[in-house]
């Protein structure tokens, strides 16, 4: 019965959204007080609605209602309840209710924040809830969480998939969600601009906090999945191309181009074609990650295999969604032309060639995730985009980009200058930047260009962002604590990145019990092995004692796990995590001598990734939060 | 200026989305499945029912091999199909996949028995030699050997067009 009720709220709450819709885009005059109030109350109904269905949804789980086919094939009673709730999001039908409740709080929250009287809110509700309508019929229509086993429901349930029964996999979904559909503000006011066709409004300032919160969200979230599967998967590294990785870095990038053009359209009304098209693109790429992540289309660890009907009509779906905002955007190109000319060496020139190169970038990742699927349509054989790709199209672009940002910080709003390249600021960071790339060139003795471009263009970001700092200390002139953070982050990033690929090293090794082998500076001693019995699992253990050449020790013990009720065989890795290095061991399989097959890795400053990407992520927090005491 | 900018925002666009329309079309496209041919690998099981241990030999003809379990919820979706494969003079030997026998029992009774034998892997050790994930899964086995598998729930669809080809290829049943 209960199922019954959050089956017909969430129903209900997609009926109330048409509603809205309808309202906002066939009423003849939505922009009277009498329409507009009826859209924020009607919205309001509509996702209190589907939050209760929600809510009720989770209760089920937590209650094990097995008769529920969804939480029957993906929870047990075993199970903690914290991993309980998590299992909701652990699959397809789950999450897409998890997307679709997320996408209607964050139209409830601007619905809530955003004064009536605002001329683009009607619209901007109106084309919220028509996406929400659409995604609400996708699933309940073809992928429906509510599908009972009725009469008999099965006792116990088919557990969640063991990689997933983690705290970091129970949070990175949520956050990654959070920022993917967040970009729908953005979007949806770009189109109720486009729909309204006035260009005096000023939709830019409207979305701004907005759409940093969103990014800021989509930020953390790639960083957990970095996380995760570093230590959970084994993968062992930080970043692997992945399919499902490169269609959430695609709204990443689409959206930092999107947050810088939209400071300048606010700004000085300039890049405003930028802005919109932007706006656009990053909605559509969040879009696009859900259909490639449940269409079937891939064979990822993210993908949920599934029937092509589905994928057919999310492609459907987005189809309609791009289409009519290309058709606005064509109609209404010619009345919202920009102003004026963006003037030679402005901060608006540097920002729009950025924009140039980000869109260079993105074009090159769908080209990466999308060529292997259109090869094997044609060819009918597989083949793999992998990292030297990646690498030969990123490495150039971001240099050049970070370069642009560089100098991008001597540049004023709307003024050409002239530069003078012998300037304090310049020059002092060119040199230090110079000093330490030969430094490092000297000392580790690298050849890699590569590597050294990226470390000198790291440098040359925080060295010009430090003088930054201390020159307002000292002189009191005013700095963009989000711009400064944000920037040296990005420096700090480019850095570890640099380093981590030029020292980390890895070697399989096969090794006896009770030997010890010798790897870098490391003694690494095989102690123990044994096999332990546990409740929903039996693994294999072993013991390291690992010396370092301080003469340090300490005991690693990784694992191989297989458990019963999917018959699933996972890896757990042995971190041993410093500042600078991590010592990661797998162990692989036991060879025919006795002695087991054991891979080490030493990665170096790999905590200093994720490190710049949160400091990166808290930047957008400082600045949501300095728009808000503002206002 | 302006239409090269109108040409492009229309174009890109309209590529990608057609393109996924016949990749997602292209009837090829079934994650599951996969044509991997190989020996069943050796082993020794006991029947489910009564406990005569059976080897690799035993599956020296053509069949179709079906992974199971009592606690599997899908399979009690795919059961139906199974059983109207069966009457059609399809033969489908059962793989019982970490299971306890008297479960597994109780669960036939219930819903009744598509299988010509089935074989008690308790352990998983023959699942985990096919390369079984989960259940359920199927194989057609030609001659002792694996010519095509499917992950997942077989239904009319997925017989028709991942196994059937095959079986009409190699003249099977």
């Amino acid at each position: 019965m209960i199922i019954e009720i959050s089956h017909f709220l969430s129903i209900l709450a997609t009926g109330l959204f048409l509603l809205v819709g309808y309202f906002s885009m066939l009423t003849p005059s939505s922009n009277s007080r009498y329409i507009s109030n009826l859209i924020v109350r009607t919205y309001s109904h509509g996702f209190f609605f589907l939050l209760s269905s929600f809510l009720i949804y989770v209760w089920l789980a937590i209650t094990d209602n097995f008769s529920v086919q969804y939480i029957a094939n993906h929870s047990n009673t075993a199970l903690p309840i914290f991993y309980k709730i998590s299992s909701i999001w652990s699959a397809h039908e789950g999450s897409m209710f998890l997307w679709i409740v997320f996408l209607s709080l964050w139209g409830f929250l601007f619905n809530i924040r955003v004064k009536n009287s605002e001329v683009l809110k009607p619209k901007t509700m109106g084309v919220i809830s028509l996406i929400l309508v659409g995604f609400l019929i996708f699933l309940l229509a073809t992928s429906n969480p509510f599908e009972t086993i009725l009469p008999i429901p099965p006792l116990n349930g088919a557990d969640i998939n063991p990689v997933l029964q983690d705290p970091a996999l129970a949070i990175h979904p949520p956050t990654l969600y959070l920022g993917y559909v967040g970009f729908v503000i953005p979007f949806a006011c770009s189109i109720a601009f486009l729909l309204y066709g006035d260009s005096k409004i000023n939709w830019e300032a409207l979305v701004k906090t907005w759409s940093v919160s969103a990014w800021v969200f989509l930020t953390v979230g790639i960083t957990l999945g970095s996380w995760w599967a570093y230590y959970e998967l084994g993968w062992g590294g930080y970043w692997f191309w992945d399919p499902v990785e490169n269609v959430a870095l695609m709204p990443w990038l689409a959206a930092t181009a999107f947050i810088h053009s939209l400071g300048v359209s606010i700004k000085s009304s300039q890049l405003r074609i930028w802005t919109i098209l932007l706006s656009i693109l990053v909605f559509s790429l969040s879009l696009f990650g859900a259909f490639i992540v449940r269409s079937g289309i891939i064979d990822s660890v993210h993908a949920f295999a599934n029937d092509p009907d589905r994928g057919l009509y999310l492609l459907g779906f987005i189809g309609i969604i791009v289409f009519i905002s290309v058709f606005l955007f064509i109609l209404r190109l010619s009345s919202i032309q920009s102003l004026s000319r963006i003037k030679k060496f402005s901060k608006q020139s540097f920002i729009s060639i950025n924009n140039i190169l980000f869109g260079a970038l993105i074009f090159s990742v769908m080209l990466g995730v999308t060529y292997p699927l259109i090869y094997e349509f044609l060819f009918d054989q597989k083949i793999s985009v992998g990292a030297p790709f990646y690498n030969a199209i990123f490495i150039p672009i971001v240099v050049l980009a970070a370069i642009f940002l560089f100098f991008s910080v001597d540049s004023k709003w709307s003024r050409s200058i002239n530069f003078k390249f012998i300037s304090a600021p310049i020059s002092f960071s060119i040199l230090l930047s110079l000093a330490f790339t030969l430094f490092i060139m000297q000392y580790f003795e690298s050849q890699s260009i590569s590597v050294l471009a990226s470390i000198f263009a790291g440098s040359l970001i925080i060295f010009r962002y430090i003088y930054e700092i201390i020159n307002s200390i000292f002189s009191k002139k005013f700095i963009n604590p989000f711009s400064v953070i944000a920037h040296i982050s990005l420096g700090l990033l480019l850095i570890s990145i640099s380093f981590n690929s030029l020292l980390s090293t890895e070697r399989a090794l096969s090794i006896g019990l009770n030997s010890t082998e010798a790897y870098k500076d490391l003694k690494i001693s095989f102690k123990d092995i044994g096999v332990e019995n546990n409740t929903n699992y039996d693994s294999i253990k072993a013991t390291f004692l690992v010396e370092d050449q301080t003469g340090r020790t300490f005991n690693l013990k990784p694992e191989k796990r297989r458990y019963f009720t999917r018959g699933q065989i996972t890896t757990e890795t042995a971190i041993h995590v410093t500042l600078l290095r991590d010592i990661y061991i797998t162990i692989g399989d036991q060879l025919d001598d006795g002695s087991w097959i054991v891979n080490i890795q030493i990665n170096y400053l790999i905590r200093w990734i994720w490190l710049s990407a949160l400091l990166m992520g808290l930047a957008g927090v400082v600045l949501v939060f300095s728009n808000r005491v503002k206002t | 200026m302006n239409l090269l900018l109108r040409l492009i925002v229309f174009t890109v666009p309209t590529t990608f989305i057609l393109l996924f329309f016949m990749i997602l079309t292209n009837e090829d496209t079934y994650p599951g499945a996969d044509y991997d041919q190989f020996q069943v690998p050796e082993f020794e099981l006991k029947v489910l029912d009564n406990s005569i241990s059976v080897k690799s030999d035993f599956l020296n003809g053509d069949y179709v091999l079906n992974v199971w379990a009592s606690w599997c919820v899908t399979c009690i979706i795919e059961h139906p199909y199974l059983t109207s494969l069966s009457k059609n003079g399809i033969p489908i030997i059962g793989l019982n996949y970490k299971d306890e026998q008297e479960d597994a029992i109780i669960w036939l009774k219930k819903y009744g028995n598509p299988y010509q034998t089935i074989l008690h892997d308790y352990q998983g050790n023959l699942a985990l030699d096919l390369g079984v994930t989960g259940a359920p899964e199927t194989f057609l086995i030609n001659d002792g050997k694996v010519i095509a598998h499917y992950q997942g729930e077989v239904n009319d669809q997925i017989w028709n067009d991942v196994f059937l080809p095959v079986i009409k290829d190699r003249k099977m049943f």
